[in-house]
């Protein structure tokens, strides 16, 4: 076999044993990846609306809401995704909120590429813990009525934006003092 | 055997890839802002390293010279692949912290310069030892750069408050600047001991 032959063929079957071993390992690897997204989505809905136990999915004008029940069927509140823009990237959030009363209930970050030990911060309860209560018809204004992190004013910049423009249109589709 | 300890011996110290080679800068620099980074993501590369080291001089003999790189390509980013896809599937708590840096290992030139310079010429036990001596040279280097990061950046070793709650956090330390500065200073001591380590032995 010439040399150029010999090239192709190698590299062929490089590349075809490659794929092979990609695609085995995804087959097993990715029912349980998808298990542990669920486990997740699931943790972060009932994190955010206490004393959730199962949450129902419900698709409305183009958005996912997950509307959390307790052991009785008694609804505890919305949880919606929002996304905010952060200094690293898209800040990706879980809210909890609750149109009743008007007020969220939690925020998680999901998914975030803040600075390390500044902006990531915005992960640790002592500043996911002030929008717990707070009113969806405050002006979420960094400084104002959201504390910021001391070196870090992005991020949390973000978060407070990205929920505001959220709740624009959450309150649209389950007004505040509606049934849900 | 004496030339396996040899082998292995020789990514620790005296050619270790991060502080006398100074390849596989791009993970070095990124993810050393805690120690435990540092660790975590220096024997997620020695895992790969020592797999694609294996294979490739397992195939030493079968890949035609002109197009070893491709091949050496595909087979340490399809180990990292796997690494990547088996880790989100059985350890997630450790795979959400190494997440972003371990699509990184692919570009970590440290297995890149071990397959082309070592393992393609050598036998698999030899290729195994350096990967393994390599692997963990790299390890300790990025978790000794994470621990000063850490330690000046917030005050914490291995997550554990060590430094008072009075002491000043030098925010810089944990931010890119940090990483060249804390990497200069650890690559001058290096250099002065083992200057001194060599004036020592002329001596006697």
């Amino acid at each position: 076999m010439n040399q150029y032959a010999r090239m192709i063929v190698v590299l062929l079957i490089f590349s075809v044993l490659s794929g092979a071993v990609l695609a085995f390992s995804y087959e097993i690897a990715n029912p349980k990846i998808q298990e542990h997204a669920m486990k997740n989505l699931e943790e972060s809905i009932k994190n955010v609306l206490p004393g959730t136990t199962k949450y129902e999915q419900v698709e409305k004008e183009g958005m996912t809401f997950y509307l959390g029940l307790d052991d009785q069927g008694n609804k505890k509140g919305i949880a919606f995704k929002a996304t905010g823009q952060g200094f690293g990237g898209p800040i990706e959030m879980m809210v909890g909120y609750d149109p009743k009363e008007g007020k969220l209930t939690g925020l998680q970050i999901l998914s975030m590429a803040e600075t390390p030990g500044l902006g990531a911060r915005i992960q640790e309860p002592a500043f996911t813990e002030q929008f717990k209560g707070k009113s969806v018809n405050d002006p979420f204004e960094p400084k104002k009525d959201v504390q910021v992190i001391t070196g870090a004013t992005i991020s949390p910049a973000g978060v407070a934006s990205g929920i505001k423009s959220a709740l624009e249109k959450v309150t649209k589709i389950y007004p505040v003092g509606g049934d849900y | 055997m004496y030339q396996l300890v040899k082998d292995f011996l020789n990514g620790l110290w005296n050619e270790n890839p991060t502080f006398r080679m100074i390849i596989g800068m791009c993970p070095t620099l990124a993810v050393t802002t805690a120690a435990m980074n540092g660790i975590a993501m220096g024997l997620a590369t020695t895992f790969v390293l020592v797999f694609s080291s294996l294979l490739i001089s397992l195939l030493r003999n079968f890949i035609p010279a002109k197009v070893r790189i491709p091949c050496f390509i595909i087979v340490i980013a399809t180990f990292v692949t796997v690494v990547d896809l088996f880790m989100a599937a059985y350890f997630p708590a450790i795979h959400k912290i190494l997440g972003l840096f371990v699509p990184l290992i692919v570009v970590n030139c440290t297995i890149m310069a071990r397959a082309e310079a070592f393992a393609s010429k050598v036998t698999p036990p030899r290729a195994v030892a350096d990967a393994l001596g390599m692997g963990l040279g790299f390890t300790w280097a990025i978790t000794l750069i994470g621990a000063v990061r850490e330690l000046m950046g917030s005050g914490t070793l291995f997550g554990y408050h060590v430094l008072g709650e009075g002491a000043t956090h030098w925010v810089i330390m944990l931010l890119p600047p940090g990483a060249f500065i804390t990497m200069g200073i650890l690559l001058g001591i290096m250099n002065v001991i083992t200057r001194k380590s060599a004036r020592d032995i002329q001596c006697h």
